[in-house]
């Protein structure tokens, strides 16, 4: 079953004096339950934009690029529900309790400690007290991190910050994680290290991971790889890593409303 | 804890802020500290005033002032409608020289115990010692608490009033207004004093046991105190003042308005002054903290916990400057008035609710110049905030 399924998701920027940015061009996306996949492509492919669209930071655009060129509606479901038109504190709280996300600059809050980061998540998603330390011990343990718990960002190095950022996507045991270029700040170390945390609660939790990449070795890992080039998408592949479901659906690459 | 440590990553910014603040409200506590020694003072004055006239004739503060008679007019007055009694009293000032003072000067006051009939509602406590009785005769005196803490006397030690020895057998309780800085003395003693002040040439013409510089006139159930005012502006004269509680009120109440808006001037400028300096911090902060609030709404956050975040802190700097506020307000008001005791000037009465109100005052202050701030950090765009640099 679909987890993340998508239809005609476009997306504009205007960058002011008419100057517009295509970002992604009517797009058509399942993701499957339980899937670990890789969205790839060059700077500008779109892949961001359609990682932020899935994972309900921004809305897809219900206006078309050309007014008098009618088009479709786009369509969003999460786990078969429409989430496409739903409103902002609606999106908030999916993200808050079945989402995680973790970035490329790792995005901790300097004035906060890694547990304290963690817990941060925990409170979003409504645990609070000494539920949520337990939650967020146990989660920083997990990245290996249980003895860093009381350190700031500053004092952990860039492997740890993105482990502690990992810790907080996971500690509520959301349905989907998001990535948007989790190793694109780490040495091949140190990604390894967080591309196998990521691929263990994959397989262990059957948590579906969505990450964008740069990274050819990284798309390799992922069960199926998702290229990306000037806001469409080009092909599916599969990765080296072993699926552990049933074949993936492959989605045809839509082509250009030429 | 939390707060704080968001406070403590812009030091110099916050404490700026944080003073800013501190000075409005320190300047608030010390003028409504003033303000609250006055407003006793006149309420004390309008109290005593509600329930009766005084009968003088011409101002004893501008010195067209003339000695009231026992035998004539006190005789005159007893007999206008609607008079239930007429007693005698003498007011004169402690000190010639003390008339700069701010507030009510010391004063003496000779008045006969009983005079009143019953009839005076102003309550006053004696808080050592005893009243004067209406057979005290000569030099004794009950201080108002003041006085007696200036003049360091305490039941059973004598005082020197004018040149003459008293011996004190009462100090008054505080009533918060004129009598604290009042010596109380038998009528037929202050005549006495009060001749002596008159020029040489007058001296020996006045029967010292004939005059007054006032008549305090109580009235009879059913007459309203400006029916009583009427009867006697009609029986005396225009040479008479006679003054009731409205008059009083009408004198002193411009002299509160003004002070009242003096008040209200400087809280709305330190309202001003705080306020948009608090913004300026605060949406400086929010500006730096671009990212981190795109973190925290990616992860979850939604656009209350943003806001609420914001203004909660935004209060926290109104409240931390309220409190310094008021405490050097406090230390402020408690030396002056350690330094204006022994010349009998304690001008600052700081209450409670002149605290609260001060350090609510700020923190709400805080939280109000927040919500500009807080509102525009809720609505950025999550992705736009994570990418700002």
């Amino acid at each position: 079953m679909a987890i993340l399924e998508g239809r005609n998701l476009r997306k504009t920027y205007h960058l002011g004096r008419g100057n517009k940015v295509e970002a992604l061009k009517s797009v058509d996306i399942s993701i499957e339950a339980g899937e670990m996949v890789a969205i790839m492509g060059p700077s500008g492919s779109g892949k961001s934009t359609l990682m932020h669209i899935l994972g309900l930071l921004h809305g897809p655009d219900y206006k078309c690029p050309d007014p008098s060129d009618p088009c479709p509606a786009p369509e969003l479901y999460l786990a078969g529900d429409s989430v496409s038109t739903i409103s902002d504190n609606q999106r908030t709280r999916i993200r808050a309790r079945r989402m995680g996300f973790v970035f490329q600059d790792f995005n901790l809050v300097p004035t906060l400690t890694a547990m304290e980061n963690v817990m941060l998540a925990c409170d979003y998603a409504g645990t609070k007290g000494k539920q949520a330390r337990v939650a967020a011990l146990d989660a920083l343990e997990l990245v290996g991190l249980g003895g860093r718990a009381a350190h700031r960002p500053a004092e952990l190095s860039g492997g740890e910050q993105q482990r502690v950022a990992i810790a907080r996507a996971l500690v509520n045991k959301p349905e989907i994680t998001l990535a948007d270029e989790p190793t694109g700040n780490l040495d091949s170390e140190h990604s390894a290290e967080i591309l196998a945390l990521l691929r263990s609660f994959n397989r262990e939790h059957g948590q579906t991971v969505v990450l964008v990449t740069h990274d050819a070795e990284v798309g390799s890992a992922c069960d199926r790889v998702i290229r990306m080039r000037d806001g469409h998408i080009r092909d599916h592949g599969y990765g080296d890593g072993v699926t552990n479901g049933a074949p993936v659906m492959a989605v045809p690459a839509v082509a250009a409303s030429a | 804890m939390r707060l704080i440590r968001d406070l403590g990553r812009r030091k110099l910014r916050s404490t700026l802020t944080i003073s800013g603040i501190a000075i409005g409200i320190m300047a608030l506590v010390v003028f409504g500290s003033m303000a609250n020694k006055m407003n006793a003072l006149i309420d004390g004055g309008s109290q005593y005033y509600a329930d009766k006239a005084v009968v003088s004739v011409g101002n004893m503060y501008t010195g067209s002032f003339q000695p009231l008679s026992l035998s004539a007019d006190l005789e005159q007055i007893r007999n206008v409608e609607g008079v239930a009694a007429a007693t005698p009293s003498i007011e004169m000032m402690l000190n010639d020289d003390e008339a700069a003072t701010m507030g009510v000067p010391e004063m003496i006051s000779g008045f006969v115990p009983d005079g009143d009939k019953g009839l005076e509602t102003f309550e006053i406590n004696v808080a050592q010692g005893r009243m004067l009785t209406a057979d005290d005769h000569g030099n004794v005196a009950v201080l108002g608490c003041d006085l007696a803490r200036r003049l360091d006397a305490s039941v059973g030690d004598t005082v020197v009033l004018r040149k003459t020895e008293f011996a004190v057998i009462g100090i008054l309780a505080p009533t918060l207004t004129a009598p604290d800085k009042e010596a109380m003395v038998p009528l037929d003693a202050a005549q006495q004093l009060f001749v002596k002040t008159l020029p040489p040439m007058l001296q020996d013409k006045v029967d010292a046991t004939d005059i007054a510089t006032g008549i305090t006139v109580y009235h009879e159930p059913g007459v309203t105190p400006e029916d009583l005012k009427a009867n006697l502006e009609a029986a005396l004269g225009d040479s008479f003042t006679v003054m009731i509680g409205k008059d009083f009120d009408e004198m002193l109440g411009t002299f509160s308005a003004i002070f009242s808006l003096v008040l209200t001037g400087i809280a709305m400028l330190s309202l001003l002054v705080g306020g948009l300096s608090t913004i300026n911090t605060m949406a400086m902060s929010v500006a730096e903290r671009t990212r981190e609030i795109g973190i925290k709404r990616a992860i979850g956050a939604s656009r209350w916990r943003i806001r609420r975040e914001i203004v909660m802190e935004s209060a926290a700097i109104g409240l931390i400057a309220g409190a310094i506020g008021l405490a050097i307000g406090a230390v402020m008001t408690t030396v002056f008035n350690d330094l204006g005791r022994s010349s009998g000037n304690v001008l600052f009465d700081l209450t409670l609710g002149t605290a609260v109100t001060a350090v609510a005052f700020a923190t709400g202050l805080g939280a109000i110049a927040g919500f500009v701030p807080a509102w525009g950090a809720s609505r950025m765009d999550p992705v736009a905030a994570l990418r700002y640099e």
